[in-house]
């Protein structure tokens, strides 16, 4: 559970505060994404979430993030790190070792995880990622999605409760990103993890998400089920938000008043749905 | 020059030693070349370090790195070749003479140095840089914090390298030429990338820092690690045959 209240925060460097009073909660084993044009502080949420913010960029900070019941603010980022787990936008810099199986181990290492449960532990963060195959390999010679599932694995390999993720399929093409999504969701779903993650492809979002989360300029500007937010197409567009284009289509057949359906957010519902208008 | 300093995986005998063993034999291996001027000696040195590099297939990544060493030590070797009139007078200077001495003492130092770098290149391309970390902190009870700076620098630098030929290849294609002129106009068109450069590399050694830190980095002890680096059988013999290398380096400039 993650209870954001009131949030405020500006980095000591800039001159305008970067979050602006954020209230938002996140239920045990939810998959939230988060949306928002670049520099609307998408980034800076993830470090609220995961203790980067206060604890290592200072400024001011008003408002509480709480993580299962734990203040942000009195919780040292050691002991947050065991159950935010965080994979940052920048993988490259992430990674400590030239092998994967060496960069699965570290975490483990760190919190001193006992050495009989590590091989286990490292095996199983493998499969879910699906690249129990790469193991040996040397991170340099990865493909962007093969060192984005290493990223992932070695954070899961820690068995956080929330897991934090900063625009992960960044650099991927389609069907990697849905495949990433697809293999993260599926492990949340067995292991009772907590997901928020930033992404600019909203149709994964819509596809995979329970909550989607708009910000804009530093606030929330929507947060709800994802048919909930996408309803607001014309809005969305306005501060950069492109929904999918079957979902624009019939949000603008609904606003003519020819279509009273639910909000269509992938493909064949927005067939069945033009069916219907049809017959 | 991709994959500068990085680990190429293998099997080999070097790949396999404790890395603690390889640094030191490094070490030794590198101190014997500089304690002795014997040109019969550094070329046995030279021929040892290359039948190293032969036995873990590196021979291509050694040549390379010998010819870097090479231009620079040239440049010594001109120097000294200008500078230390000794032995029988072979070339008249208008501020002393080439001699046949003076001959030697250059040869010498390009040896010496292509000899000494070798195995310390080596050490690098057959060991893991998280095993050689790992491995001071469980066998010479180096701090943990050091061991992952001086990681952490070695990692980098193929990393900066990279970045560096991204930003002359994206200045390249504005029309700047940089393969054009001579060296101080070449360094006058590098300085000013070298501040973007900085920038970057600043931003990305913080964001790392910050991501080891969320993964623990701070309750790392001598007793995290889960490798262990037992020393062998193998390894001893290999640091007795530095010691071995060291020893007759010393003898000879004694004699
Ligand atoms: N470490 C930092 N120090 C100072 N300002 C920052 C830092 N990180 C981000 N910012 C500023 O905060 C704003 C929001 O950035 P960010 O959270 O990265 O947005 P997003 O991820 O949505 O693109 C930007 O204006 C950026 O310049
Ligand atoms: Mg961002």
């Amino acid at each position: 559970m993650i209870e954001i209240e009131d949030l405020t925060f500006q980095y000591r460097e800039s001159d305008a505060p970067v979050i602006e009073d954020m209230s938002l909660s996140i239920p045990s084993g939810a998959f939230a994404g988060i949306i928002g044009a670049a520099g609307s502080g998408k980034s800076t949420l993830t470090y609220a979430l995961n203790g980067i913010v206060p604890h290592c960029y200072p400024g001011d900070f008003y408002g509480s993030v709480r993580i299962d019941g734990n203040d942000t603010c009195d919780t040292t980022l050691t002991d947050l790190s065991q159950m935010v787990g965080s994979v940052c936008q920048d993988i490259d810099s992430q990674f400590v070792s030239a092998v994967v199986e060496d960069e699965m181990l570290y975490g483990l290492e760190n919190y001193g995880v006992p050495h009989d449960q590590i091989e286990g532990r490292v095996q199983e963060a493998l499969e879910a990622m699906g690249i129990a195959d790469l193991r040996q390999r040397l991170i340099a010679s990865l493909s962007g999605g093969q060192k984005q599932k290493v990223a992932i694995a070695s954070i899961l390999a820690m068995r956080p409760s929330v897991l934090v993720l900063d625009e992960p399929t960044a650099e991927l093409d389609p069907a990697s990103s849905r495949n990433v999504f697809a293999l993260l969701s599926h492990y949340a779903e067995a292991h009772g993890t907590t997901v928020v993650v930033v992404e600019q492809k909203i149709a994964l979002l819509s596809e995979f998400t329970d909550l989607l989360v708009v910000v804009e300029a530093g606030r929330i500007r929507f947060a709800g089920a994802p048919e909930e937010v996408l309803a607001h197409s014309e809005e969305l567009l306005e501060i950069g938000v492109n929904c999918p284009r079957c979902t624009t289509l019939m949000n603008r057949l609904a606003a003519g008043g020819l279509y009273a359906g639910p909000v269509c957010t992938d493909v064949p519902s927005a067939c069945r749905a033009l069916c219907e208008v049809a017959a | 020059m991709d994959g500068f300093l990085e680990y190429v995986p293998g099997n080999s005998f070097l790949h396999r030693l404790n890395p603690v063993t390889k640094i030191a034999f490094a070490i030794m291996f590198a101190i014997a070349c500089f304690c002795t001027g014997n040109l019969v000696f550094l070329c046995l040195m030279l021929a040892l370090g290359l039948a190293l590099a032969a036995s873990c297939s590196m021979m291509r990544q050694t040549l390379g790195l010998m010819r870097a060493v090479l231009a620079f030590s040239l440049v010594l070797a001109v120097l000294l070749l200008l500078t230390t009139p000794k032995g029988d007078l072979l070339v008249e200077l208008p501020w002393g003479y080439i001699g046949s001495d003076s001959i030697l003492a250059a040869v010498v130092t390009v040896i010496r140095l292509e000899a000494a770098a070798i195995p310390l290149f080596l050490t690098f391309y057959v060991t893991k840089m998280t095993d050689l970390s790992n491995s001071f902190v469980k066998v010479l009870h180096v701090p943990y914090r050091y061991a992952f700076t001086f990681a952490s620098t070695v990692h980098f630098i193929p990393v900066f390298m990279n970045d560096m030929r991204g930003i002359m290849e994206a200045q390249t294609a504005r029309g700047v030429e940089f393969d054009q002129g001579g060296m101080v106009r070449k360094i006058r068109l590098m300085v000013p990338l070298c501040v973007p450069l900085l920038i970057s590399s600043v931003r990305k050694t913080n964001s790392s820092a910050i991501a080891a830190e969320v993964r623990g980095f701070n309750l790392r002890t001598r007793e995290s690690g889960y490798k262990r680096y037992p020393m062998t059988g193998a390894d001893w013999a290999v640091i007795a045959l530095g010691v071995v290398v060291l020893a007759a380096a010393i003898a000879l400039s004694l004699l």
